[in-house]
Order: C-alpha cells, then sequence, then structure tokens
C-alpha cells in the first residue's frame, strides 16, 4: 500500500536534494562582491519607486480566491464520483449534475454583479461608492484591461 | 460489466421546506444580480412568498406519518422539527420585514440582504430536523456563515466588528462542536443521533470518549445558544450589528441551536443523561445568573437585551437539564415564547432607535412620543421579565415545573433568584420610558409595515400568556422523538 | 517497527516540527510556509493510515487552497510582511493551554482504545464515492448551498462600501 508511493517519496528526495545541492555549488563556486545596485530589488533595471511591502492588492483578488477555493472543492468530489461513475448510473450523473450546476449558480452570481469585471468600477450597486480614482488611473488601468 | 448499484430510496418530501428555501434564495441571488435595478420592496415580496410556501409545505408535514427519519437517517421527520420550523419561518418573515425597513430607510442598498437571511433560514430549519451529526454540522455551518456576513451589514465600524468577533469566536466554537463529532464517532462507530443513541444503551467500552463527545459538542452548541462562559461575543456582535439582523438572530439563532441541542442531548447522549444532567444544571445556573446581573450594569438597550437573552438561554437549559418529554416539552414552549418576545423587542428598538443611537437614556419619555410603542416595548419587557399575564410567565413556569418534577430544585431557586434580579432592569426600562421627561432627538419611526409586524409577535405574547393550552396542546405529541 | 511506523515517526517530527516554527516565525509569510509543511505532513499521516482519498483532501484543499487563500490575505490587507513582532505577551499562557489539552486527549484516546490494534486496510477512493452518493446525498448538495453563501459574502465584503 505504502509501497505505491516509493516513487513519489523519491522524486521529492530527488527534488530536494537537486534544489539544495545547487544552490550550495554555486554559493561555493561564484565570486561574491555585492554592490548596492546588485541588491536592489530587480524592476527591469529601474531604480524601485516604492518598497512593495507596504502595497496592498485590490481587494478583487479576495473574490477571485474565494472562486478558486469553491471549485477546488467541487474538484476534490468529482474525484470519487469519477471513481464510481458506472455503478452509480444515472442517479451519481444527476446528483453531480445537480451539485456542478449549483456551483455554477456561484460563478454566474459572481460574474453578474460583476467580481471578474477587471476595470476601475469593479462590483458594483456599493451602497456608497468611494471616491473615484483620479482619470488618469481609470485610462491606463481600463486600456490594460481591455 | 460492473453492477450497478441501485439508487437509494430517497423522500424528499420532508426536506422540501429547506429545498424550496434554498432554491428560492438562489432564485433571488440570481435575479437581484442580474437586475440591478430590482427594488427592495421587490425582494422582499419575493422572499416572503418564499418563504410563505415553506411554511405551507410545513404545515402539511405536522401530518406526515412515513418513516421517522428519510434520506438514509440524515433527517427526522417528527412533529417536533416542524413545530420548530414553523418558529423559525415566523421569525424569518419578520426579520425580512425588518431588514428591509431599516435598509431602506437607511438609504442603503442592501439586495444580498434576502438571499443570504433564506440561507440562514434554510440552515436554521434544517439544523431542527437533522437526524445525523454531520447534516447538524454542516447546517450549524451554512447558518453561521449566513449569519456572519448578516452582522456586518452596516456601514459603521461597529458592525464590521460585530461580524469579525462572531466569525472568529464562531469558527473556534465549530472545530469544537467537530471534534465532538470525531470522537463521537470514535466511540460508538456512527454519527447517526439514533445510532449513538443505540450505541450507548448497549454495555460499551468507550464511554469516557462519547462523554467527551457530549462536552466538545455542548461547547459547540453553548457558544451557539449564548451560555456562559460561553457568551463574550453576545453583547458586542448584539450591539454592532443591524438592529434588523440582531431581531432575526436573537430569536431564530437561539432556537435553531436550542432545537438541536435538545435533539442531540435527549436522543444520542439520553443514555449518559445522569452523568451531563448535573453539567448542564451548573451551566444553566451560571448562565442565568451571570446574565442577569451583568444586564443590570448596561446603558445601551442593545446590550441589555443581549445580557437577557443569555439569562434566558439558562433559563431554557433548566428545562432541557430534566432530560425527559415534560422537560422537552417546556423548553420548546420556552424557545416559541422567547422568539416572540425578543423579536418583538428588536422590532420595537429599530422602530425607536432607528439611527443605530440606542443608549437607554434616549428612551426616556417615549409613551409622550409614542404611546403605542412604549405599550409595545413595555409588553415584551414583562413578558421577557416573565410576569403574567404574557408568554414568558407561562414559559418560565412550565420550565420551573420539568426541573422541579425531574428533582433539579436547586437550579429552580437560582432561577427564581435570577428572576428577581431580571425583574429589575426591565422594570427599570418601562419606568424610564413612563415616567421621564422625553429629550428633543427622541423621534420614533411611524412608519405602518414595520409597527404592524411588530404587532403580531405582541399579540402572540399575549395569547400564549393566557392561552398556553393553543401550544401545549401541539406539545403533547411535538415533544416526542421518532429516531 | 514496522515500515509504516518509521514514516509515520519521521512525518510526526517534520510535522511537529514545522508547527512549532508556525507559531514562533517572526515573519508571517514564513509561518503561512511552515503552515504547508505542516499540513502536508498530517496528509502524509493519513496516508499511513490508508485513507487515501483524505490525504488528497487535505494536499489539494488544505496545503492548495486554504494556503494560497491565506496567502492572498496577507497581501490584501496592509498586515505588515517582515519581521515584526507577532505575539500579544500571552505565550506562557497558551502553551500552557495546548499542553494540557495534549495531555487530557492523549490521556482520553489511550484510556478509550488502550492496546486496541486497528490494521490500516485500506479504504479505496471509490468506496467513499459510494458512501457520499448513496447515503450522505442531501449534505453533499448543501454544501453547494454553504460555498454560494459563503461566496455571497465574499461579494459582500469585497465591495468599496468602507472608507
Amino acid at each position: 500500500m505504502l509501497s505505491d508511493y516509493l516513487p513519489i517519496v523519491l522524486l521529492a528526495g530527488v527534488v530536494a536534494v537537486f534544489a539544495v545541492a545547487s544552490l550550495a555549488v554555486s554559493s561555493m563556486l561564484r565570486p561574491s562582491r555585492p554592490t548596492p545596485a546588485k541588491l536592489m530589488p530587480y524592476e527591469c533595471g529601474i531604480v524601485p519607486e516604492r518598497d512593495p511591502r507596504g502595497e496592498r492588492f485590490p481587494v478583487k483578488f479576495y473574490v477571485v480566491a474565494m472562486l478558486f477555493i469553491v471549485f477546488d472543492i467541487e474538484t476534490i468530489f468529482l474525484f470519487p464520483w469519477a471513481l464510481t461513475f458506472r455503478e452509480l448510473g444515472l442517479f451519481g450523473l444527476i446528483e453531480m449534475a445537480v451539485f456542478i450546476g449549483l456551483v455554477f449558480v456561484a460563478y454566474a452570481y459572481v460574474r453578474m454583479k460583476g467580481g471578474l469585471d477587471w476595470n476601475v468600477r469593479g462590483l458594483r450597486e456599493g451602497p456608497s461608492p468611494v471616491a473615484e480614482p483620479p482619470p488618469v488611473d481609470r485610462r491606463r488601468e481600463v486600456a490594460g484591461a481591455r | 460489466m460492473i453492477a450497478q448499484i441501485s439508487p437509494p430510496e430517497l423522500d424528499f418530501l420532508p426536506v422540501a421546506p429547506e429545498l424550496v428555501l434554498a432554491g428560492g434564495g438562489m432564485a433571488i441571488m440570481l435575479a437581484e444580480a442580474a437586475l440591478p435595478r430590482v427594488t427592495s420592496r421587490v425582494l422582499l415580496i419575493a422572499s416572503l412568498l418564499i418563504v410563505a410556501g415553506a411554511a405551507g409545505i410545513t404545515v402539511a408535514l405536522w401530518g406526515w406519518d412515513g418513516e421517522p427519519t428519510v434520506l438514509a437517517g440524515m433527517v427526522a421527520t417528527d412533529r417536533f422539527a416542524v413545530l420548530i420550523r414553523g418558529v423559525l419561518l415566523a421569525v424569518a418573515a419578520i426579520g425580512a420585514v425588518y431588514g428591509h425597513h431599516q435598509f431602506d430607510r437607511a438609504g442603503e442598498r442592501r439586495p444580498e440582504f434576502f438571499p443570504l437571511l433564506l440561507f440562514a433560514t434554510t440552515g436554521m430549519t434544517l439544523i431542527a430536523a437533522a437526524s445525523d451529526l454531520i447534516l447538524t454540522f454542516l447546517a450549524l455551518e451554512i447558518l453561521s456563515l449566513s449569519l456572519y456576513v448578516l452582522a456586518g451589514f452596516s456601514r459603521r465600524v461597529t458592525a464590521s466588528e460585530a461580524s469579525m468577533k462572531y466569525f472568529l469566536l464562531g469558527a473556534f466554537s465549530s472545530a469544537f462542536f467537530l471534534y465532538g463529532v470525531a470522537l463521537a464517532y470514535g466511540a460508538t462507530g456512527t454519527t447517526s443521533i439514533g445510532g449513538i443513541a443505540r450505541a450507548l444503551s448497549g454495555p460499551s467500552e468507550g464511554l469516557p470518549l462519547a462523554m467527551v463527545a457530549a462536552a466538545l459538542l455542548a461547547v459547540g452548541f453553548s457558544f451557539k445558544v449564548a451560555a456562559v462562559p460561553f457568551h463574550m461575543w453576545t453583547p458586542d456582535v448584539y450591539q454592532g450589528a443591524p438592529t434588523a439582523v440582531v431581531g432575526f438572530m436573537s430569536a431564530a439563532t437561539k432556537v435553531a441551536a436550542f432545537a438541536a441541542l435538545i435533539r442531540v442531548f435527549n436522543v444520542a447522549f439520553l443514555p449518559l443523561s445522569w452523568d451531563w444532567t448535573p453539567i448542564v444544571g451548573v451551566l444553566a445556573a451560571v448562565t442565568m445568573v451571570v446574565g442577569s446581573l451583568l444586564a443590570i450594569a448596561q446603558t445601551d438597550v442593545k446590550r441589555m437585551l443581549a445580557y437577557s437573552s443569555i439569562a434566558h438561554a439558562g433559563f431554557i437549559l433548566t428545562g432541557v437539564m430534566a432530560a425527559n418529554q415534560e422537560g422537552i416539552a417546556s423548553a420548546t414552549f420556552y424557545l416559541v415564547a422567547y422568539a416572540l418576545m425578543i423579536v418583538g423587542a428588536f422590532g420595537v428598538v429599530l422602530l425607536v432607535s432607528g439611527d443605530e443611537r440606542t443608549s437607554l437614556s434616549s428612551y426616556a419619555g417615549l409613551a409622550v412620543r409614542s404611546p403605542l410603542l412604549a405599550a409595545l416595548l413595555s409588553l415584551f419587557l414583562l413578558s421577557l421579565a416573565g410576569i403574567p399575564p404574557t408568554a414568558g410567565f407561562m414559559a418560565k413556569v412550565s420550565v420551573f415545573r420539568a426541573a422541579v418534577d425531574a428533582g433539579h430544585t436547586w437550579v429552580v431557586i437560582v432561577a427564581v433568584l435570577a428572576s428577581v434580579v431580571a425583574a429589575f432592569f426591565y422594570l427599570r426600562v418601562i419606568v424610564l420610558v413612563y415616567m421621564k421627561e422625553p429629550e428633543e432627538e427622541l423621534q420614533p419611526d411611524r412608519s405602518p409595515l414595520p409597527a404592524l409586524t411588530v404587532a403580531v409577535p405582541a399579540v402572540a405574547t399575549l395569547v400564549l400568556g393566557v392561552f398556553p393550552g393553543l401550544v401545549f396542546g401541539l406539545l403533547e405529541t411535538a415533544s416526542i422523538f421518532r429516531w | 517497527m514496522s515500515s509504516q511506523e518509521i514514516v509515520f515517526v519521521v512525518l510526526g517530527i517534520v510535522g511537529l516540527g514545522a508547527a512549532v516554527r508556525l507559531v514562533t516565525a517572526r515573519n508571517v509569510v514564513h509561518a503561512a510556509l511552515y503552515l504547508v509543511v505542516s499540513l502536508a505532513m498530517v496528509g502524509g499521516t493519513y496516508l499511513v493510515l490508508a485513507a487515501e482519498f483524505v490525504a488528497f483532501v487535505q494536499v489539494l484543499i488544505y496545503v492548495g487552497a486554504i494556503v494560497v487563500l491565506l496567502l492572498f490575505s496577507l497581501m490584501l490587507t496592509r498586515a505588515p510582511i517582515g519581521r515584526e513582532a507577532l505575539d500579544n505577551q500571552q505565550r506562557g499562557i497558551s502553551a500552557l493551554v495546548a499542553l494540557g489539552i495534549l495531555a487530557g486527549l492523549a490521556f482520553l484516546i489511550q484510556d478509550a482504545f488502550r492496546d486496541a490494534r486497528i490494521e490500516p486496510d485500506a479504504t479505496p477512493t471509490g468506496a467513499v464515492g459510494v458512501s457520499i452518493f448513496q447515503n450522505f446525498v442531501l449534505p453533499f448538495e448543501l454544501v453547494s448551498v454553504l460555498l454560494l453563501a459563503a461566496l455571497i459574502g465574499a461579494v459582500v465584503l469585497a465591495r468599496k462600501d468602507l472608507p
């Protein structure tokens, strides 16, 4: 039983050894001459303007992450269903169709609510939309999205 | 060729109310997303129709004479489940009107209120009928998740704080509950409530394990019903969340969680009742005393009602600890009465302090500004205090009698003392309302719809206080669990 | 010691070490990464117990999705990512409570099962499927209602209505 997983364990071991070894070997072989320019975060050669650690991601990513979880959980149920698909027959098919249908309702809802619209307005119908971002910003973001 | 497994016998009729609620919730959710122009009034009417449909099926289920459990032993079809469902659906209808009124008046567009309310109600009605701990847990999560979001339905920061606190402590309590389910499975090899009872009534090995499972499940339920020492979240959430939501959840969550608690402890763990009744008794006594004492010190009406709701959890537990049919009947009657009076009391709060300024001093002289609201508030407070001829009085008498008959006199003595203390702070508010001069800012809301809605529990409180036989008649068959 | 026991001990030590580092790490992102290790080791333990499906769920949902959501929320909030004090001065008490719970549960489970030996015989994922789709029809469909409620919650929370 457990021996079925031996190849996976071996692979994981090989990966770990390779990662550690290549880092170790390169740190032993390479010359180490740090300069301030080398230690800066790499942003395509431009001098970084802001400290990225204080930045906040747009909250839209949260809806995407939630959708991801929802579909992840749906996928989990597909595994045992797929294995017993033939035994369960039509009944199992209907069951799974209902389940997937309901999860699809979730997707349709988010879609209609504008949760996946990547423009500035985002989720519409907020009770009190906060001040709109400056117009220059908006044009750039919309152009990026479309 | 693989042998096909024949599909299980599935009878969905006993869960038809939940199917209607969940399906209706989804329909409203999609309609509201697809038609951004749809008004809150339309959504309210749709929600009320869905709740009415579910209530119609529920009434029809009263006469169910099929199997005691359906859907592979998941759902109980007994009349206890039917009665509790009826109460929950009534509270949900009242809560929908409250929510519509509060958000409409504040000029906030909150169309998600209705689907979330319907989903929460689905979870609540289902938990009352669940006869398998897996289903109990799922229903508990559905209702909790919906309520976490509903509690934050306001622009005020305190609402977000309430939502956050409720979520963190609620998630914590769910973990306790789940661990209890796991240990119950470890002790008995089943999660079915009837199956656990069967396993525990025989000679069994895992008795300490089952006891700890019962304790962990009790902790999970105690969080939901706000019993001391698991009540910490209640005052903050009740104060911070929108009054309409609090009105719904204070009544419905307690009814639903207590229904599940009564079923789990009076069916699954009934063989262990000698072990758990003293613990529940201590829990009840501490809850009544702490809830009543802390309520005296409150200067905010929502916080005061929160502590009052904590104290009432103790009184209901007094009925539960009798662990017999009389105890179940009295606790169920108490749940009905409590749901009516607390949903009514918060309805008055909604009308008097629509802007969420809920300090007790702002209620001074309410009788001058609005005699009707003052009378309604006094009625609900008298009922909460347990003064005849209200439902609260009959409820208290019946749980006390059940506990004395079962031989737990000491808890009843504590309960009577706690009632006396509690009467003090209810009467103080009534004095404030009738004997003081009104302040300038006191401008009660005179909208007819919510006032009519508040009148429904008011009439029911009086009717049940005068003719308690109306419900006691139903309880004769509704307090028998079939499994 | 059988090979299973050896694997279990290794998984346990690694998982426990990661869990200790998880609560003592000063960088919240590092803590999240230690959580990955800890959860993956728990998944490995499920494999040792021959519960393949549960192990997959553990890896896919917890390691895959929950930790990702956790990292997302670190980036969404302005949580201090870096060497910050994450303590609330209650290390001692919480360690005491944790050890107390551990001792209580260990005693309880030892007492309940004593020296009963359960040979883990593999539960094929298909059997889990038959059980879910035959006996747990209603709970299974209800999971989707739960997910729906959660998603409405996410949409409501993500709306721009707080300053």
